[in-house]
């Protein structure tokens, strides 16, 4: 490819694409962080804006809600990476390395729950954790565990959502891991059998090192997705009980749509992509390959 | 020995994992067979002493449901094909064409594709109010259509086609227009499988989007009738009509899914692998 002609091509093919992106993604990113520095209520034009300075910001400091929303979201992204992670790898070997036959069939089942609108997975969830009428803890009941009160309860509302997101997301983390097992040539596996090196070493020596940027990935797009949790605590908690899983994306809804405070619901949400690039950036670091090759 | 015995062990693995996979949907179809009195029953009951629908006509009669259902598949349908043709178009030239500043501007696309949209809701609700499209299927679909997982996706797959093949056309007088529809499109089906599924499931299954644009009850999404039939009828005895509305609004996804599965796991592994 030498010939470097003029055309109109690339412009042509690209403005419905790239135009669209521009204007509702990277305007309206803009817009967030201005209007941010504005007191602003929905119901009024754009014209009516009073520009405030970081003043929203230094509020938000001494929001307590807030303050709690910004702790769930971490925790809620937190508990989902670390019990997704360790899961789906496993998961991830069994379906690629394991003797099993029926390996199309687990993999489908696994990956049945992602299809779900997550409105859906949380009013089944709900009811599978109605206290009474439940049949969580009736089955907890037949091996002598106590009852739990699940969502209703401030210590255990918020692992409850967990639970039920690391249930619906598994499959499709599963396939990004299997994607990654199979990218690990075979030879190195059978070098390490004629060494003599036990299914535990092989994993710790050569899977879990060579899976590096699969991990790397998975964690990722694990933490952009649990982020921004919305739906579970829209249709099932509120942020309830006492505020236990009040999460950052339904305060900026609240706020925004609710009590039409614009500037404050800007606020948090770019403190949230804040979060979210701080927290991508680090475990980019965290997890780099050390010698450099992307 | 150790074989079979490592082998007892993974099919153990395997029963546990389907059964904890398909307990919760087997919940909610059970559930929405169930009688008031089953439902209210202690210790609960796991299965319906006989399988009646009745709970289906109440959703149905609760919510819009048959109009919510054509308004899901204008609004997935639509982006849908809003997005297979921005992201064709869009992959080609970041795959075959050149021109300056080609990678920096690849670069800002993909860096779109991790934003979670709350951080540009309420730019986004304004923008698609000065339209004058609040309330409407539209307003929902327009920033959809744009999609950079698209836009990868395509470009990741085009990228695989032969340049020779583009070269001898362009010999022969060919325009990229005519390269892209008559002899790349022709070639990008599994790519195309796999985003219609994705893009349609993504769309059919979103829920805050919607929520925010869409306010009069005949313009709501299945998702959106869903959420409404819940907070109708949350007591316990409901149980079996809110569990009926969620097996109407997963029916279309599992169906898809059953027929297409092999499109979704090469989408996402192409996204592994090469991300």
């Amino acid at each position: 490819m030498t010939r470097r002609r003029t055309t109109p091509w690339p412009l042509i093919l690209l403005s419905p694409g790239v135009g669209l992106l521009v204007l509702f993604v990277l305007l309206p990113i803009l817009l967030t962080a201005w209007i941010s520095l504005h007191t602003w209520s929905m119901y009024t034009p754009l014209s009516q804006m009073d520009y405030v300075g970081l003043a929203n910001y230094r509020g938000l400091l001494n929001d307590r809600t807030f303050i709690r929303g910004l702790w769930n979201t971490l925790a809620y992204s937190g508990l989902s990476i670390t019990l997704i992670l360790p899961l789906a790898f496993f998961v991830g070997q069994l379906l690629y390395r394991g003797l099993i036959r029926g390996k199309s069939t687990l993999r489908a089942v696994v990956f049945l729950p992602y299809m779900i609108p997550t409105i859906a997975v949380a009013i089944i969830w709900g009811y599978l954790y109605a206290p009474l009428y439940g049949p969580l803890n009736q089955v907890l009941g037949w091996f002598g565990i106590a009852p739990r009160a699940w969502l209703g309860s401030v210590d255990q509302a918020m692992i409850s959502l967990v639970i039920f997101n690391v249930w619906q997301t598994l499959g499709y983390y599963t396939v990004l891991m299997v994607a990654g097992l199979t990218q690990i040539p075979a030879v190195y596996f059978e070098a390490a059998v004629i060494d003599g090196a036990n299914g535990w070493q092989q994993t710790w020596r050569i899977t879990l090192p060579l899976l590096r940027r699969t991990l790397l990935f998975v964690v990722v797009i694990a933490m952009i997705n649990s982020v921004q949790v919305f739906d579970p605590v829209y249709v099932l908690t509120q942020g309830g009980p006492a505020s236990a899983t009040t999460v950052l994306s339904y305060q900026v809804y609240k706020n925004a749509f609710e009590f039409g405070l614009a500037g404050k619901a800007s606020s948090m949400a770019f403190v949230l992509f804040l979060v979210l690039v701080v927290a991508v950036a680090a475990v980019m670091r965290l997890l780099r390959d050390p010698t450099g090759e992307s | 020995m150790q074989r079979r015995l490592l082998m007892a062990v993974q099919y153990l693995v395997y029963a546990l994992i389907v059964v904890l996979m398909l307990f919760p949907l087997f919940w909610m179809v059970a559930s929405s067979f169930k009688t008031p009195q089953e439902l209210q029953a202690l210790p609960p009951v796991w299965l319906p002493s006989s399988i009646d629908f009745s709970a289906y006509a109440r959703a149905f009669s609760t919510v819009p449901f048959a109009r919510s259902f054509l308004n899901s598949f204008v609004i997935a349908g639509g982006s849908t094909l809003g997005i297979l043709i921005t992201s064709i178009m869009a992959g080609y030239v970041f795959a075959k064409l050149h021109f300056r500043g080609r990678n920096q501007l690849f670069a800002l696309v993909l860096s779109t594709m991790f934003l979670p949209p709350i951080v540009m809701l309420v730019p986004l609700y304004k923008i698609v109010q000065s339209l004058g499209l609040v309330d409407t299927l539209a307003g929902v679909m327009l920033p959809n259509i744009a999609n950079a997982f698209g836009i990868f996706l395509m470009r990741q797959f085009i990228a695989g086609i032969p340049d020779e093949l583009l070269e001898s056309a362009r010999l022969d007088g060919a325009s990229e227009w005519t390269n892209l529809w008559r002899i790349v499109f022709p070639l990008l089906g599994p790519a195309i499988a796999a985003l219609v599924v994705f893009a349609f499931t993504f769309h059919w299954n979103s829920f805050l989007w919607p929520l925010t644009v869409l306010q009069s009850p005949d313009q709501q999404t299945v998702v959106l009738a869903l959420n409404r039939l819940v907070s109708y009828t949350s007591a316990i005895k409901f149980q079996n009509v809110v569990m009926a509305g969620a097996v109407i609004s997963v029916l279309p996804n599992v169906l898809l899914f059953v027929f297409l599965q092999r499109y979704f796991i090469a989408g996402i592994a192409h996204t592994g692998s090469k991300g």
